[in-house]
């Protein structure tokens, strides 16, 4: 290569130095022309041989994600897809009332609902909660003269979590927290809708269900048979959130 | 004159010897040449020895041109040599010499499968695009260990490669519908297209050396088996198997070979797919810019971290940050001072956590040791085990996991768009742990010598980042590629 210049400068003077009527002007003009297509072969050689080369591809490796999932069944109704119909983000806040206004408390009948938590994702939930993020007093339907207390405080309803097996016999009672049945105390409801508000504070159920794998719990709320008769006409309103992860 | 006199004797040493001979006093080559360059209109008695005399000058001209012709003569005497023979002569012949050229040519070969030859790939241009999926994960939760690969590569050829590069594909399909020469194209027919084209990307079909390019006339996203293309005729039949890239990809996450889709099949029978799901969009590829990936050669149990978190700035020990899951192959009990455990499936770097569960026992010991690849044992600081872990109780390193957890950098979209062909890693050999030799003239040697195979753990794991919700990353399917390529 580094010859080349010195060729470039000994055509240049050779081309300079001689008039277009001479006679080695066609010879030269000859030369040049080899010279130029010489050195264009040159070029093309380079781009096209430069090297050999092999490739090979590993493709449509993939990675997927599973899915952490569940449903919430009141007694016998129709199950809630946490991902389902009135969903938003795999939370979903449409899901059946445990208890209805419709059914008025008498003091000592305990109301009961039986809640089914079925994992149907493909991954196994690492943890089960559960919170009250609301309960509020509001007064009972139809109720001519409500009296003015709060079912949600302090002297209120009475309420309980307790889990079964799937033939609905108790296992656990989870709150208030016991070894097997659990039993009505009195502000019950008051300390859950003032302990478990949130995500954060909610009541650890321990680990599971694994996936295609379901959990069952009874929730009983009462009020007492001495209840005030400030709860007269009264109605507590609260939502219970059940949350997995993963 | 001048000139071609000096481009006759430039050609024919004979012909000046010739001249010398027929009344030339040079005394060297030089000298003649010297001679060579004076002009017609130069006294003629500018060679070294003469005096000045105009009679003189014209008989040296007139002998210039007669040595000149003489050159001539010797010139053409010199090119039909061939045709005249003496009365006794000689001659040997060395017939049937030859020249073969080498070859260049690799496997590629995924844990113990099949192993994939770059001569066997359908486009017949030592390129073979159908090489095994590095891995197919399914069913990944994040925080959880995802799972690694080993790809072995090999020099299948006689000449030494002196490069050898990794880097991400283009989006990428294979034609599985022929085009015919001559004949419009407004659609390629492709497999599976792996990545996502966009509206005006160029898209390159090869077979053997022929190559056309077209330009996509809409958007396909990944997965597809038709590319919109502005109608062009082929410019030679493209047989079903030939290559189609995508040569405007990989600039963005949502442009890349990688691309994401919702699982249509559940990860356990009977679960929920992704398609079930309604909170997991794939716009954007939110899935590949979020899983992560390494890529940890381990040649001769050397160590260096190509790609993924340890790479930049490169471990010290050429270690990647790369999950472990493991059991244990021997019970703990008493005091502990290494744990017997399967071939490690990722490293534990000295002072990492480590934590053995059965159950609902654990104990969470420190590594006083690094521990690589296939290693079969950790060592930790000295302590009494807290339980009698039996063989099969489960080994992880917390300390891995939690760095990987805040990870936004090593995903599959940042190595896509960080190396596509233009920014290739170049695999330096490794000399020793966390060390390239970045001046070896060659990088992979031709088959059967030196370091003709080399071998490196593919890794991906699904981060689990502290306070996000990954609920959008639920029922996704990231699907990438991965290339090799060596040069000669």
């Amino acid at each position: 290569m580094a010859y080349r210049p010195v060729i470039g400068r000994f055509l240049t003077r050779a081309w300079r130095s001689s008039g277009r009527n001479s006679g080695t002007w066609h010879l030269k003009t000859v030369l040049a022309s080899l010279i130029v297509v010489g050195s264009m072969s040159y070029l093309t050689v380079e781009g096209v041989f430069a090297i050999l080369s092999s490739e090979s591809i590993n493709s449509h490796s993939s990675i997927a994600s599973g899915t952490l999932t569940f449903s919430n069944t009141v007694n016998a109704n129709t199950s809630c897809y946490s991902y389902g119909a009135g969903s938003s983000g795999n939370v979903n806040s449409a899901c059946d009332a445990l208890f209805s206004s419709a059914t008025l408390m008498y003091p000592g009948t305990v109301a009961t609902a039986k809640v089914t938590i079925a994992n149907n994702g493909s991954l196994d939930a690492s943890d089960l909660s559960v919170y009250m993020p609301t309960c509020a007093k509001v007064t009972s339907p139809g109720a001519p003269s409500p009296g003015g207390a709060n079912p949600c405080g302090s002297g209120g309803a009475l309420f309980y979590i307790q889990e079964t097996n799937s033939s609905w016999v108790p296992t656990t009672c989870w709150f208030p927290a016991a070894v097997g049945a659990c039993s009505l105390t009195t502000d019950t409801l008051y300390f859950f809708a003032n302990s478990a508000t949130s995500s954060a504070s909610a009541l650890d159920l321990g680990p599971g269900p694994a996936h295609a794998a379901s959990r069952y719990f009874i929730v009983g709320t009462e009020l007492a048979s001495a209840a005030s008769n400030t709860l007269q006409g009264e109605e507590a309103q609260f939502d219970l959130t059940w949350h997995m992860s993963a | 004159m001048m000139k071609l006199r000096k481009i006759l004797l430039t050609f024919t040493p004979l012909g000046a010897a010739a001249f010398v001979g027929g009344g030339g006093t040079f005394s060297s080559f030089g000298e003649l040449a010297a001679w060579s360059r004076s002009s017609r209109r130069e006294p003629v008695d500018a060679r070294p020895s003469a005096t000045a005399a105009a009679p003189r000058r014209h008989a040296l001209r007139t002998t210039k041109r007669v040595c000149l012709a003489l050159i001539a003569v010797e010139v053409a005497t010199s090119l039909s040599v061939g045709g005249t023979f003496a009365s006794f002569s000689a001659e040997t012949s060395n017939n049937s010499g030859s020249i073969a050229s080498g070859t260049l040519t690799m496997s590629d070969q995924v844990n113990a499968g099949t192993v994939c030859a770059s001569v066997n790939g359908a486009t017949q241009n030592n390129i073979n695009a159908a090489c095994d999926a590095v891995m197919a994960l399914t069913n990944v939760a994040p925080g959880v260990y995802g799972g690694t690969a080993k790809i072995t590569i090999q020099n299948t050829g006689s000449i030494d490669a002196s490069k050898l590069y990794v880097y991400a594909p283009f989006a990428n399909a294979t034609l599985t519908g022929a085009l015919t020469s001559g004949s419009p194209v407004t659609a390629l027919t492709v497999g599976s297209l792996e990545g996502t084209v966009t509206n005006g990307d160029s898209l390159v079909v090869t077979y053997g050396t022929n190559t056309q390019t077209f330009i996509a006339s809409g958007g396909t996203t990944g997965g597809a088996t038709s590319i919109s293309v502005t109608s062009q005729n082929a410019n030679f039949s493209y047989p079903s198997g030939s290559h189609v890239s995508d040569s405007s990809s990989d600039t963005t996450a949502s442009n890349t070979d990688c691309y994401d889709a919702k699982t249509t099949v559940p990860g356990t029978a009977g679960a929920t797919a992704g398609t079930a799901l309604n909170f997991n969009p794939v716009t954007g590829n939110p899935f590949c810019a979020t899983a992560l990936m390494y890529i940890q050669e381990t040649t001769g149990g050397l160590n260096y971290c190509w790609s993924g978190k340890g790479s930049s700035p490169e471990n010290s020990v050429g270690m990647c940050t790369a999950p472990i899951s493991v059991t244990l192959s021997g019970g703990l009990s008493g005091t502990v001072t290494s744990l017997p455990v399967a071939a490690l499936n990722g490293n534990v770097a000295s002072g990492d956590s480590v934590l053995v569960t059965s159950g609902a026992n654990t104990q969470t010991f420190t590594a006083a040791a690094n521990a690589f690849f296939g290693a079969t044992s950790i060592t930790v600081n000295s302590v009494a085990a807290n339980y009698a872990y039996p063989i099969g109780s489960t080994v992880s390193d917390t300390t891995t996991l939690t760095s990987l957890n805040s990870d936004t950098t090593d995903t599959i979209s940042n190595f896509d768009t960080g190396h596509p062909v233009s920014g290739r890693i170049q695999l330096y050999p490794v000399t020793a742990n966390g060390t390239v030799n970045n001046a070896a003239t060659v990088q992979l040697s031709h088959y059967n010598t030196g370091t003709y195979q080399r071998t490196f753990q593919v890794g991906l794991y699904m981060p689990a980042p502290a306070g996000i919700n990954q609920n959008p990353l639920q029922g996704l399917s990231s699907t990438f590629g991965l290339k090799w390529h060596i040069d000669q």
